[in-house]
């Protein structure tokens, strides 16, 4: 055979302060002269911040807080929305620019890809990674409009730390690319606190803390035995090779949806079941009616209330086939809402549906020894009436027909 | 109460109940192991509601009462303490004193009264089966029970005993495995629903040369040997048809080494879809080809030979439920049949020197290519 294999190539390329820019962009005049912009909720309402502009972070503000809080910190701060479609629509823009260099683009959210350029090197005349990267960027902004951060290196983990690292407002000397050179993943990885690792939340950390461990060099020390011991198997096993950056996880293209959600943050709480219920029917038709767009089935159905005092809880539920109709969809999410209801009644902020364990309509399907004596989940009655729903819908729009609560 | 216990028995115990102690719940007290002194000895019980677990240790008992401790605790501080004797004594309700040598611990316990109460399940109309019987249907069956949640019925294992016969069968709808065991003249004929994680218990707990008694109550089980008893909830319902789907016309046949078999699916499983874990299988002749093929991941193909009685075959197979039921087959030898590529495959052991009768099945994926 040849010369070895060469190390892969992993980008991450992350859009700053993407909703803000997606902003500025659709109102120049307005929002395009706002310096402090923060984008999502309104200053009476209560929804929260879904992106604010790096000079207002200064202030305190984050994404994902009440916007009347951050106007509390930020008082000067003007507030705007930006409409879904302006940000899928731009955000598809960047995926189209980034899949002219390579067709492994995975977008990882809607401000947030992933790109495996390994194999290219000959194609990019064996230049440095970084010199990709910064020309992958110089071409996203000339396209899109959109300024974005890259990270470089040899798989996710260290791809997604490094665009952290290459954000301009984070690090003063930054320029946008950060590229971390094979072998160096290691040493790249000990500059970080445990929390800085995607998939170490607060939970996580805070069982570290219990062992004294805040930062990736306190814990280098440990054998993976014993973080094995102190964290499970598989959580030790996991950590002890993040924290020498290694990371396995493939970068997989955008046909490979993993799942498909749909949220809303209300005006108001809702303590209403019966209001609830109706909230949960459309966001389950919306979810429904995405998936098929897509030609897939979902196994998994997951309904997350977050309550007034901010506590996340879900219930799910693995059917023993897929599924794509309102009605079943529906049916299941109204189940589990109703068991997470029961078990903490107390006023809702946001509701969500979820769908995962998603394969194509028309993939190999698994036979089952009960199927004739089995209540199949759909009917051919909901098939065809999702059909008729999709087609009267591709023709007069999405709100043309919607089902009655 | 106020007792002295080798640490061996002690640990000894723990380990036996801990198993049945949840390792999340709401209600606190089911994290704590209900210890019981009395003049014969203690007993030591956990409980998830689901399944109890209780066990009786010697011990030199100087006070008898009883109190809670947290499970998780204790085990972990028996377990590293030295081979010496242990005092333990419950200072009012609430709390425990542990001294070893010259180790002092005090735990803060839940009251006596907390601890929910066992399952009534009387021994007096019990009766027995030889363990060594009851841990082969268990390691051979209980492994094709359902874990997800969409039909509970198949979350358990059902168990019938007959006057000369005890079965064991369990699917997840996808594949099944079925056991009968001959046994010498059982009075008790009855059916009945048990949630894996209890055989699980009782697989480990009990010795292959006990006598195991059970007793039923309506909606319990209880399993006694010696010294430990272990109860379950029974799970409710009629179990499906089963018989009904055991193919009794599958007139293709192959016989093949389980270790080749096993070792190519494993090979080519490894370019499988995550998801479906699909592989193509021909069989031909004196041949056993595998194929993979995987939309942008790749492709694989192997070949074996088998011995192949019929006309050539295609079927696909999640590779994930062929590899279970090879791995439980106790021959090295086994016998697969096939009718055709959208029903149910049989598999078998090949001269298994053993009494007992033994069939797995296993529902093909349908090939959509």
């Amino acid at each position: 055979m040849g010369s070895p294999t060469p190390p892969p190539r992993i980008l991450q390329v992350d859009a700053d302060a993407f909703y803000v820019q997606v902003a500025r962009l659709v109102d120049p005049q307005g929002a395009g002269q706002a310096e402090l912009l923060l984008v999502g909720g309104s200053p009476e309402g209560r929804g929260v911040v879904t992106s604010a502009a790096y000079a207002a972070r200064k202030f305190g503000v984050r994404s994902g807080m009440p916007t009347a809080r951050a106007l509390r910190l930020c008082p000067q701060a003007t507030v705007v929305g930006v409409s879904r479609r302006a940000c899928s629509e731009k955000s598809r823009a960047i995926v189209g620019v980034l899949e002219q260099f390579t067709p492994v683009v995975e977008p990882a959210s809607i401000d947030e890809m992933y790109l495996d350029l390994s194999g290219t090197e000959g194609l990019y005349g064996h230049e440095a990674l970084e010199t990709t990267a910064r020309r992958i960027r110089r071409t996203v902004l000339a396209e899109t409009e959109i300024q974005v951060s890259i990270g470089a290196g040899t798989n996710r983990l260290v791809a997604k730390l490094a665009a952290g690292r290459a954000k301009p407002h984070r690090t003063p000397e930054a320029d946008g690319v950060v590229a971390v050179p094979p072998g160096q993943e290691a040493a790249f990885l000990a500059t970080f606190d445990l929390g800085d690792i995607p998939g170490v939340g607060p939970r996580f950390q805070e069982r570290l803390e219990r062992y004294g461990l805040k930062t990736v060099r306190d814990t280098l020390p440990h054998e993976r035995p014993e973080l094995e011991e102190w964290f499970g198997w598989r959580a030790g096993s996991w950590l002890y090779h993040r924290i020498r950056g290694m990371d396995s996880t493939p970068i997989l293209p955008r046909s490979q949806a993993k799942s498909l959600s749909r949220d809303e943050t209300f005006a108001e709480d809702l303590d209403d079941d019966d209001a609830l219920r109706r909230e949960l029917l459309r966001l389950s038709d919306r979810a429904a009616h995405d998936l098929r767009r897509h030609g897939y089935v979902a196994r998994t159905i997951t309904v997350r209330i977050r309550d007034r005092d901010f506590r996340d809880r879900r219930a799910s539920r693995t059917l023993p086939r897929g599924v794509s109709t309102e009605r079943v969809i529906f049916d299941e999410a109204a189940r589990l809402m109703a068991r997470l209801r029961s078990a903490r009644p107390i006023p809702a902020r946001l509701l969500s549906v979820s769908l995962s364990q998603i394969t194509g309509a028309d993939t190999e399907e698994q036979l089952g020894l009960f199927d004739e004596a089995s209540d199949a989940l759909e009917t051919e009655r909901d098939r065809r009436l999702a059909e008729a729903v999709d087609a009267v819908r591709r023709k007069f729009g999405s709100n043309a027909v919607e089902r009655g609560g | 109460m106020k007792f002295t216990i080798t640490r061996e028995r002690l640990h000894e115990a723990l380990v036996a109940v801990a198993a049945s102690v949840p390792t999340k719940t709401t209600l606190p007290v089911l994290a704590n192991i209900l210890i019981e002194a009395k003049a014969d000895g203690v007993r030591i019980s956990g409980t998830d509601l689901d399944i109890a677990v209780s066990t009786v240790v010697p011990a030199e008992v100087d006070g008898e009462g009883a109190v809670t401790v947290p499970a998780k605790k204790l085990l972990e501080i028996v377990r590293e303490l030295p081979s010496a004797a242990i005092r333990l004594a419950a200072s009012g309700e609430q709390r425990v004193d542990l001294e070893c040598g010259r180790s002092r611990f005090r735990l803060l316990g839940i009251p006596r009264e907390e601890f929910p109460n066992f399952p009534p399940v009387s021994f007096k109309e019990s009766w027995s089966v030889s363990s060594g019987d009851l841990q082969k249907l268990i390691k051979h069956v209980s492994f094709a029970s359902s874990t997800e949640e969409s039909r509970p019925i198949l979350n358990g294992v059902l168990w019938e005993l007959r006057k000369d016969v005890m079965r064991m069968v369990a699917t997840n709808g996808h594949r099944l495995a079925r056991m009968d065991v001959p046994v010498a003249g059982s009075a008790q004929a009855a059916d009945l629903i048990v949630p894996p994680k209890a055989l699980d218990q009782v697989g480990r707990l009990f010795g292959p040369a006990d006598e195991v008694e059970i007793a039923k109550s309506d909606n319990h089980l209880g399993f006694r040997t010696g010294s430990t008893v272990v109860f379950t909830r029974l799970i409710e319902g009629p179990y499906p048809n089963y018989d009904q789907v055991i193919p009794k016309e599958n007139d293709r046949a192959c016989t093949v080494e389980k270790d080749a078999l096993a070792s190519a699916l494993r090979r080519v499983g490894v370019v499988a879809s995550d998801q479906t874990h699909r592989v193509r299988l021909q069989f031909s002749g004196g041949t056993l080809k595998l194929s993979v093929s995987t939309p942008d991941l790749g492709e694989a193909q192997d070949e074996i030979a088998v011995t192949f009685d019929g006309d050539p075959l295609e079927i696909g197979f999640n590779a994930n439920y062929l590899l279970e039921v090879l791995k439980y087959m106790p021959t090295g030898e086994v016998r697969l049949t096939f009718k055709a590529p959208e029903r149910a495959a049989t598999v078998e052991p090949v001269g298994w020197d053993d009494p007992a009768a033994y069939l797995c099945l296993v529902m093909p994926l349908r090939l959509v290519d």
